[in-house]
């Protein structure tokens, strides 16, 4: 009986040190895991419309420093019934190419299963992102100047330039996103 | 032994279901999750919605109505005068309805005669950029509240959403929102600019509507509509518009004009096929019957780009009176909101730097023609769009950050 308990007790220790160990890893590797995402290492499409990862105010400059070139991001709300059309311009040029710079989608005001429900819409998404913390503060971290209307949309090029337009891009910045490949 | 280790088990077994259970801030997580819709990475936490209406009830009493951390209908109210005491929260009977209380899409009350008040809100449905008009209608003052009822008769699952509603002066509910049922059929070759502007009207206090009525088409899809009554009582309504097919400037008509009787009132001229997510303001000027107006854009100012905030006021049939244009002396004002009693009008706005927001006033006292600047309130971290609330000569801000409704009485 003796044996039993300590073997429960072990048993027992063992769960909880691994509950504990998996939350303290959750915790300290959020944003590496996030920055892994960004890094290239998006999912493939099927899952990338299941899932939805968090964006804070670091992950812009990580993005733009680490993430795939060329790539690009529109940022969306849920209640922007313009985005969908802006992002297929986005993915009508790039649908026929041999290898497709990712498209994001960034989320700004729902997370979530409420952020997913609009990832239909955005037909082509590499992956969706949600804004994670105060939205103010992480629009300023993509663009001071950017005065929160949408779609906003940030095209990276080969090198890591990037042009920025409020709307659907122009025929002009997207040539010059996939010359510059 | 046997004693000790039973009594280290049971330890290690409670201490083992205590990390199991999700702590408090998670629940909604966990509740989300367990819906059929879509599964999530994202756990980490939920943004609160802060979205809030403000009132001041006929009885001098300031009233607010949002949702708590559970998601529930609250209201409650303090009396103004003196230190602000918010009174318990009371949670409303919203059914299982779920409830819009971020940025331009909030929660409402409003108080009419006959103590009637309402309480209404955009439902989101499942399919995305959908929604019904709810509405909470109480005959005693607020002190008790119906079940929750949709507004309009149109019940198709599409864009019913960022209501405005207001009493007029002979104590008629008018109720105002953005549809989308003069969309063509998907696929159709057929193309309609924006959205709709639909409005129906109460008699009773909200106990029975007249049937939806269109106040215009092609308005933006995503903007609040601002709201007025002129000298007469009658409400008048701005809201953003898409002019020919894609400049999106202002538009101002009588609430209950014929259909697309409308006064373009702003001439940004901003050609964008977009959703600003910000909507006008709209003010009586007594003095004129005018009104002051204050909204979002971004028109061209020597060949660039300039977003700003701008004011103006309006003659009474909703022109723009071109020499009263101002820019408000923020760059990164947000969200203006404007009232006006006699010659005194006040502006309020939001303005964030990083994770740092101020409350900003400009208050005239000679009908716009002079404005003083003033620094109302800071906040860090999650807050809400400055509300005001005005009864007569009396106006103060609500804004509301995470811990509460903050009041700050507008002094001129």
């Amino acid at each position: 009986m003796t044996s039993v308990f300590k073997n429960t007790a072990v048993a027992i220790c063992t769960a909880v040190l691994g509950l504990s160990a998996s939350a303290a890893w959750a915790q300290v590797h959020h944003h590496a895991q996030q920055h892994a995402h960004l890094q290239g290492q998006a999912a493939a499409s099927t899952r990338a419309q299941r899932t939805v990862l968090p964006f804070d105010e670091t992950s812009w400059a990580h993005a733009l420093q680490h993430g795939p070139r060329p790539a690009a991001y529109l940022f969306t709300t849920s209640y922007c019934s313009t985005c969908p059309a802006a992002f297929a311009v986005l993915h009508d040029a790039v649908k026929n190419r041999a290898a497709k710079p990712p498209l994001n989608a960034v989320m700004m005001d729902v997370s979530g299963p409420q952020a997913l429900r609009h990832a239909r819409h955005f037909k082509g998404m590499t992956q969706m992102y949600a804004f994670d913390g105060f939205e103010p503060a992480i629009r300023q971290a993509v663009d001071p100047n950017w005065p929160n209307v949408t779609p906003y949309v940030v095209l990276v090029d080969g090198k890591g330039h990037t042009q920025r337009v409020i709307g659907p891009p122009s025929p002009d910045m997207l040539r010059r996103w996939l010359l510059a490949h | 032994m046997n004693i000790l280790n039973r009594w280290c088990a049971l330890s290690i077994l409670a201490v083992a279901i205590l990390c199991a259970l999700p702590p408090a801030g998670a629940q909604n997580t966990a509740k989300e999750a367990a819906k059929p819709a879509a599964s999530s990475q994202h756990a980490r936490h939920q943004r609160p919605q802060l979205a809030t209406g403000a009132a001041i009830a006929p009885d001098g009493r300031l009233w607010v109505v949002g949702l708590n951390a559970q998601a529930q209908l609250f209201v409650q109210s303090t009396s103004l005068g003196g230190a602000v005491q918010w009174s318990e929260a009371r949670i409303l009977n919203t059914g299982s309805d779920p409830i819009a209380a971020d940025g331009e899409s909030r929660p409402k009350i409003v108080f009419g005669p006959n103590g009637w008040a309402v309480i209404s809100y955009t439902m989101p449905l499942a399919k995305p950029y959908t929604g019904f008009i709810r509405m909470l209608r109480s005959s005693d003052g607020g002190q008790t509240f119906s079940a929750p009822f949709t507004v309009h008769q149109d019940r198709q699952e599409i864009t019913h959403r960022f209501e405005s509603v207001a009493f007029d002066g002979q104590g008629v509910l008018h109720t105002l929102w953005v549809d989308k049922r003069d969309q063509p059929p998907k696929g159709s070759a057929q193309k309609y600019a924006g959205a709709a502007i639909y409005r129906n009207e109460s008699q009773d206090g909200g106990q029975t509507f007249g049937s939806d009525t269109k106040v215009a088409d092609h308005s933006c899809e995503c903007c609040r509509i601002g709201l007025a009554r002129n000298p007469q009582g009658q409400l008048q309504a701005t809201w953003r518009h898409v002019f020919d097919g894609q400049t999106r400037d202002h538009a101002f008509a009588s609430v209950g004009a014929p259909a697309n009787r409308i006064t373009r009132s702003t001439h940004d001229d901003w050609q964008i096929n977009a959703c600003p997510h910000h909507g006008p303001g709209l003010a009586l000027n007594a003095g004129t019957s005018g009104y002051h107006t204050v909204w979002f854009g971004i028109r061209k100012v020597n060949g660039q780009d300039q977003p700003a905030v701008r004011y103006a006021r309006l003659n009474a049939q909703g022109e723009p009176l071109p020499e009263t244009l101002r820019v408000l002396p923020d760059a990164r004002a947000e969200h203006a909101d404007v009232m006006a009693d006699g010659q005194n009008v006040a502006v309020v706005w939001r303005s964030s730097e990083g994770a740092q927001t101020t409350l900003k006033a400009w208050l005239s006292t000679d009908s716009g023609q002079n404005f003083t600047l003033k620094t109302l309130g800071q906040a860090t971290g999650y807050n809400d769009h400055p509300r005001l609330a005005q009864s007569g000569a009396r106006m103060v801000v609500v804004w509301r950050n995470t811990q509460e409704p903050q009041v700050h009485d507008i002094r001129f």
